[in-house]
C-alpha cells in the first residue's frame, strides 16, 4: 500500500492535479494563469553559507522574523480554494528548527497538496525522514553543487555538507517520498563534466534532478556571466531526451516525448516571505502583495495583470530573459527582503486593463 | 493491437520502461517513474487511448496494474 505521503492517498491533491493536467491539454502545453504552487520562506535563518544564496541568509537577513502561523493557516486555506496544489516549503534551512517545521506542516494541512521540502539535507537523517513521510511530505529537495565532497562543502561554507546531503537523499528514497537532487546550472557549469557527474549520479539512484537556472540574484545580483545562452540551453533540451528523471519548473512534465514548454511560471508559483511579501517568484524580487494586506486572490490577479507574467514565455524570465533582467532585476537591488514594487517598477503599458 | 496490448504500452511508454522489465504485477511507487508525475502522465495517456475521463476516484483507486485493468473493465466497459 502506498505510504501517507503518497498521492494516492490526498484524493483532494489529485483533484487539483487533474484539473491542473486538463487545463494545460487544453492550452496546447502550456501553463497560461493556471494557479501552480506556494514557495514559502516561513523564516530565513540557516546553518550553511551558500556562496549564491538567493535569500542572502549568510548576510543574516532578517533571519529572526517568523511569518505567523495564523497567516500560515489563512494562506494554505486560500491556496488550496484557488486550486494550487503544489506547496514548497524552502527556507533558510527548514530542518534547523524541526519543532517550528512541524508546527508549519499541521498549519498547511499537506494531505491537500503535494507537499514538498527543499533543504541542504545537513539535518536530514533516517529520523527526520520518516517523521517528514508521516507528515505527509510528498517530496524532498536536496541541493547537490558537485559530486566533489570538497567542492561542494566549499560552496556551501561548511565540511561535511556533502556527506550529509548525499546520505539525506537516500533516507527520503528509503522513507517512500519523492527524492529530489537539485542542480544549479549555469554558463560556469553547462556542457562540464563535472555537471554530468551529478546528472549520471542522481539517474543511477533512480532520484529525479530538478534543475534550477542560476539567477543573478541574492548573493548573485549583478553576475551576469553566470546566465545561460542559447549553447547552454541547446545542451540542457538534449539532455532532456537524454536523461528521462531530469525535471524543469518551465518543461512540461506530462509531454512524454520531452520537448514541451510549460512557460515560465512567475505568478503561477508565488514565493511568500517571512514578512508576508509576496513575490512572483523565489528569484525575481518583484513584490505583487502582502498577505497580510490583501488576499491571495486579489495578489494573484495583480501579479497576472501584469503583462510579462500574464502572456507565455519559453524563457526563465529571472535566468534566461536577459532583456527582462537588465530591465526589471539588476537595477535597483532588490532582495526578497527590499522587493522592488510591481506598480513601481512597471510602467502604465506593462498592465493589461 | 488488441485492448491488452494497447494496455501494456500505455504503461512502458508512460513510465518509460523497457518492455523486458515490465511486469503485470507492477504497483505504483513500485518504480521511481511511477510517481505523482508518471501517475497523471499514465492516466492522461490511457484516457487518451481508449477515449474516456477518469473520475478523480477512480485515478486514486488506480494503485497498481491489474487494478487498472479491473476499473477499465468494469467501469469503463473496456473488455481485455
Amino acid at each position: 500500500m502506498p505510504i501517507a505521503s503518497s498521492l494516492l492517498n490526498k484524493p483532494k491533491l489529485v483533484a487539483k492535479l487533474k484539473k491542473f493536467y486538463e487545463y494545460v491539454n487544453k492550452n496546447d502545453g502550456k501553463v497560461g494563469q493556471k494557479t501552480r504552487g506556494i514557495d514559502l520562506n516561513f523564516n530565513n535563518a540557516c546553518n550553511l553559507r551558500c556562496k549564491y544564496c538567493f535569500t542572502n541568509s549568510p548576510k543574516g537577513d532578517h533571519v529572526k522574523e517568523y511569518l505567523d502561523i495564523g497567516a500560515i493557516k489563512r494562506l494554505a486555506d486560500e491556496a488550496d480554494e484557488l486550486g494550487y496544489f503544489e506547496f514548497d516549503l524552502q527556507g533558510g534551512e527548514l530542518l534547523l528548527q524541526p519543532n517550528k517545521l512541524f508546527e508549519v506542516l499541521e498549519a498547511i494541512k499537506p494531505e491537500r497538496f503535494y507537499m514538498y521540502l527543499t533543504t541542504n539535507g545537513y539535518h536530514l537523517d533516517e529520523k527526520m525522514a520518516k517523521k517528514l513521510a508521516d507528515y505527509k511530505v510528498s517530496r524532498v529537495s536536496v541541493s547537490i553543487d558537485s559530486m566533489d565532497e570538497k567542492i561542494h562543502d566549499e560552496i556551501r561554507g561548511r565540511k561535511e555538507s556533502w556527506k550529509r546531503a548525499i546520505e539525506g537523499l537516500e533516507h527520503v528514497k528509503n522513507a517512500g517520498m519523492d527524492p529530489y537532487l537539485n542542480i544549479t546550472v549555469g554558463h560556469y557549469n553547462a556542457n562540464t563534466e563535472h555537471f554530468k557527474q551529478l546528472l549520471d549520479y542522481s539517474k543511477n539512484k533512480k532520484y529525479k534532478t530538478l534543475l534550477n537556472v542560476a539567477v543573478p540574484s541574492g548573493m548573485w545580483q549583478n553576475a551576469e556571466e553566470i546566465i545561460c545562452d542559447d549553447k547552454d540551453r541547446e545542451y540542457l533540451r538534449k539532455i532532456r531526451k537524454e536523461y528521462k528523471n531530469l525535471v524543469r519548473n518551465i518543461w512540461n512534465p506530462f509531454d512524454k516525448n520531452h520537448e514541451k514548454i510549460l512557460g515560465c511560471t512567475t505568478v503561477n508559483r508565488v514565493y511568500v516571505t517571512p514578512i508576508g511579501d509576496v513575490l512572483v517568484c523565489p528569484y525575481v524580487h518583484i513584490k505583487i502583495g502582502n498577505i497580510f494586506e490583501q488576499s491571495l486572490k486579489e495578489i494573484i490577479d495583480h501579479g497576472f495583470s501584469i503583462k510579462y507574467f500574464r502572456n507565455h514565455s519559453d524563457l526563465c524570465l529571472a535566468g534566461e530573459d536577459k532583456e527582462f533582467i537588465k530591465k526589471f532585476m539588476t537595477k535597483s537591488g532588490q532582495t526578497i527582503f527590499k522587493p522592488a514594487l510591481a506598480k513601481d517598477i512597471f510602467s502604465k503599458e506593462d498592465f493589461i486593463k | 493491437m488488441n485492448n491488452l496490448e494497447i494496455y501494456k504500452s500505455v504503461f512502458v511508454e508512460s513510465l518509460q520502461v523497457s518492455s523486458d522489465n515490465f511486469n503485470e504485477n507492477l504497483e505504483y511507487n513500485e518504480i521511481p517513474e511511477w510517481d505523482s508525475i508518471g501517475h497523471m502522465s499514465l492516466i492522461s495517456n490511457i484516457e487518451e487511448k481508449f477515449n474516456i475521463t477518469f473520475e478523480t476516484d477512480d485515478i486514486i483507486d488506480f494503485s497498481s496494474f491489474k487494478k487498472g485493468k479491473e476499473i477499465l473493465t468494469n467501469k469503463y466497459k473496456i473488455a481485455f
